[in-house]
């Protein structure tokens, strides 16, 4: 058997089984009850919610938040590994690129959630001003949702050509299908010289585009003057806490798509090891950032700044916090650095802790700062002074987490997750000792 | 014997049903609450005399202003009660009466007598209060010495033509929401009833133009005087309004320069980019 035939019959996309099934319709039972319920916050306005003039951003802004960071994977991964020539990256970057693409398309439909009146969208950009970073944000995240879209399409290209002969007799439908999506492609000399100079410009392109969509988002928070949000770092405390974000989701859904397609021998070991390495990383840089964040301000005593640490720090949201700086950073730190630390299952463990410390982290950086305006309203009702979200929040929430897997799990379900053509090549290379020409 | 009897029957029934009766409208008269006016008469200088009238009442153990109330403004003249006017309190338990002294008798000593009457209605009982005033001016004017400006003002009670001495007045220039103090907190008039501040360089004004107030507050005998004289002896105002410049909150006509340059040139840079990998697309699908 030819080694090409081999990874196609290891690496193209296989039907779920039993559990795959149930997983899927979980999805789409989780995202059918989230769109009710956000059909009913339409008609009845968001007093369903517990949003209110002082927590006018609630969960559905931490969630986006969220979303936002994780879809910085596509550039951490694909485009900084790149450039430092890390060529371990080969069985991630694919998975890297649908966790991003997932990602960056649901914190646009998150951000119309949280719109009263979503009817009004196109008014923003009709009306837009572009002094405001929200007009930014409305302009950016289109831009990076398209920009990560043919990252993940280029380098499919000669895999879709593969499928399609492989899926000729076995389901001519889906071989149909690929065809078309695999645009003519032979992979003659002409179609690649395009190629690899397509993903060269979209591996460098996704950089720039990847730190202005972080750093718009921190923008929205640091131009308001608000404690907790007005700070010079928050563009780059934003960037690496999207780092950890993103690379924690990565390394938990790859051990999930490594366990549930056999694929132990394309995703070994000592990428876990690496990617534990690039996780510990970026959890030090984001560590040290929130450091400068809470330290500086407590230093410096301003009355605000210290009631506003203080809630954070022992009051209200402490349990939160030392979850999200203990369980989300210095837990992972200290297992990672060990080497056993950074084998698959703690690997996946500590990547679903910083997953749940990232999402928690955005959370506790929207809410407890609206809490305590700078300008509090007279005579303001108790009530004001707390948040949590309400059932429906809740509901819309988690469903917009479910429609951010269901596509992640569509997308595994239908596309090669580990790039057939690349690692082909790259295998050759490597028995021939020469140096594999491709990009991605 | 008989019409004795019964005469002393209905005498008693009679005066037990007025106890009755007057129990009740006591009773009824318990439950209203009591309203409290406060009067002061106000006088400015070529302008207006009027009262300024307040109409409190404890409801529930708390001071609360009470509107509506109609109010009756009679001149009390030798224990006779002539009636000026009528006048209703406002949403804040306010209002103020416009007086015409002209048409106000006074007593020998040339002192105003006045009596606001409320007749009382279902929630409140009935209540009056009495004042008494005499007419008092204040005439200022503005003189420069060694460059400094001054203001001075003198105090004269009508009533007997005489200057008035050792009387607080107060000088503060109108501001838009409360006015400028300005000398010391305390200024007594002196033997000739004036005094004299000296007034601070720089104060703005609209078109240099300072309105300086002379206040006598709430006295006694006078009320409250107060009289006001314009000069132009303030800093012009420059209108310093970024109504028309291109800014961070204007509108989208007026985004700054920069603003519409930077973000346009990354977006079409980066979307220039995007149109260039579509075409290449294409192109691989035609080669």
């Amino acid at each position: 058997m030819k080694n090409t035939d081999k990874l196609i019959l290891d690496l193209a996309p296989q039907k779920f089984g039993k559990a795959g099934i149930v997983w899927t319709w979980i999805l789409i039972l989780i995202s059918l009850i989230g769109i009710i319920a956000y059909i009913d916050q339409v008609i009845k306005g968001q007093v369903v919610t517990n949003m209110h003039d002082y927590a006018l951003w609630g969960i559905y802004i931490s969630n986006f938040v969220f979303f936002v960071a994780t879809s910085f994977v596509g550039t951490v991964t694909v485009a900084v590994l790149r450039l430092t020539d890390n060529s371990w990256r080969t069985p991630i970057v694919r998975i890297a690129e649908i966790i991003s693409l997932a990602a960056i398309i649901m914190a646009g439909i998150t951000i119309m959630i949280d719109m009263g009146r979503p009817d009004r969208l196109l008014n923003l950009f009709i009306h837009g001003r572009l002094q405001s970073p929200i007009i930014w944000d409305v302009i950016i995240i289109p831009t990076y949702i398209i920009i990560s879209l043919l990252l993940l399409y280029f380098p499919l290209l000669p895999d879709f050509a593969l499928l399609k002969s492989y899926f000729k007799d076995k389901n001519p439908k889906l071989s149909n299908a690929y065809g078309k999506l695999s645009l003519n492609w032979t992979g003659n000399k002409k179609q690649k010289k395009i190629q690899l100079n397509s993903i060269k410009i979209i591996a460098i392109l996704i950089i720039p585009a990847g730190f202005i969509l972080q750093t718009i988002d921190a923008w929205l928070f640091s131009t308001l003057f608000r404690v907790g949000w007005d700070s010079t770092n928050m563009g780059a405390y934003f960037i690496s806490g999207a780092s950890v974000a993103g690379v924690g989701a990565l390394v938990a859904i790859i051990y999930v798509i490594r366990k549930a397609y056999k694929l132990e021998k394309y995703i070994t070991d000592l990428h876990f090891d690496k990617l534990g390495k690039f996780l510990v990383l970026t959890c030090l840089i984001y560590l040290y950032f929130n450091i400068n964040e809470y330290l500086i301000p407590e230093f410096t005593s301003k009355k605000e700044e210290i009631t506003h640490i203080n809630v954070l720090i022992s009051g209200e949201y402490s349990s939160l916090f030392w979850f999200v700086i203990i369980g989300g950073l210095i837990i992972p730190i200290i297992v990672l650095l060990f080497k056993n630390g950074r084998k698959p299952l703690p690997m996946f463990l500590i990547g679903l802790l910083v997953v749940v410390g990232s999402w928690w982290k955005r959370y506790l950086i929207v809410t407890p700062t609206l809490l305590h305006p700078f300008l509090p309203i007279q005579g303001v009702p108790e009530s004001w002074h707390h948040y949590f979200p309400s059932v429906h929040e809740w509901l819309i929430t988690i469903s917009t987490l479910a429609m951010c897997l269901l596509i992640i799990t569509m997308l595994v379900r239908y596309l090669p997750i580990i790039p057939i053509q690349r690692t082909n090549d790259e295998q050759e290379a490597l028995s021939e000792n020469k140096t594999p020409c491709y990009e991605n | 014997m008989k019409i004795k009897i019964i005469s002393v029957l209905f005498i008693y029934f009679l005066s037990l049903g007025n106890s009755i009766l007057f129990q009740h409208l006591q009773a009824q008269n318990d439950k209203k609450n009591t309203v409290r006016l406060s009067v002061n008469y106000v006088r400015i200088m070529n302008e207006k005399d009027f009262l300024e009238i307040k109409a409190i009442s404890k409801i529930n153990k708390k001071s609360t202003r009470i509107p509506n109330l109609e109010l009756f403004i009679h001149n009390n003249i030798d224990n006779q009660l002539v009636l000026l006017g009528k006048s209703t309190t406002n949403n804040d338990g306010e209002s103020n009466y416009l007086l015409n002294l002209k048409k106000i008798k006074t007593d020998s000593t040339n002192t105003y007598h006045l009596k606001i009457l409320f007749k009382g209605n279902d929630l409140f009982k009935k209540t009056a209060k009495k004042i008494s005033f005499k007419k008092a001016d204040i005439y200022t004017k503005i003189f420069t010495k060694d460059s400094i400006n001054f203001i001075t003002a003198e105090l004269k009670d009508t009533s007997n033509d005489s200057l008035i001495e050792g009387e607080p007045l107060v000088v503060q220039i109108k501001r838009l929401f409360k006015p400028l103090k300005i000398g010391d907190e305390l200024m007594f008039t002196n033997n000739n009833g004036a005094i004299t501040v000296p007034i601070e360089q720089g104060i703005p004004g609209v078109d240099g133009n300072l309105t300086i107030e002379v206040v006598l507050e709430e006295h006694d005998n006078y009320g409250t005087v107060k009289a006001s004289i314009k000069a132009p002896i303030g800093v012009p105002i420059v209108d310093e309004s970024t109504f028309d410049k291109r800014t961070m909150w204007s509108p989208r006509s007026k985004t700054p320069i920069f603003l519409l340059v930077i973000p346009n040139i990354l977006t079409l840079g980066l979307w220039g980019f995007i149109i260039y990998l579509i075409i290449n697309l294409f192109k691989i699908q035609k080669s």
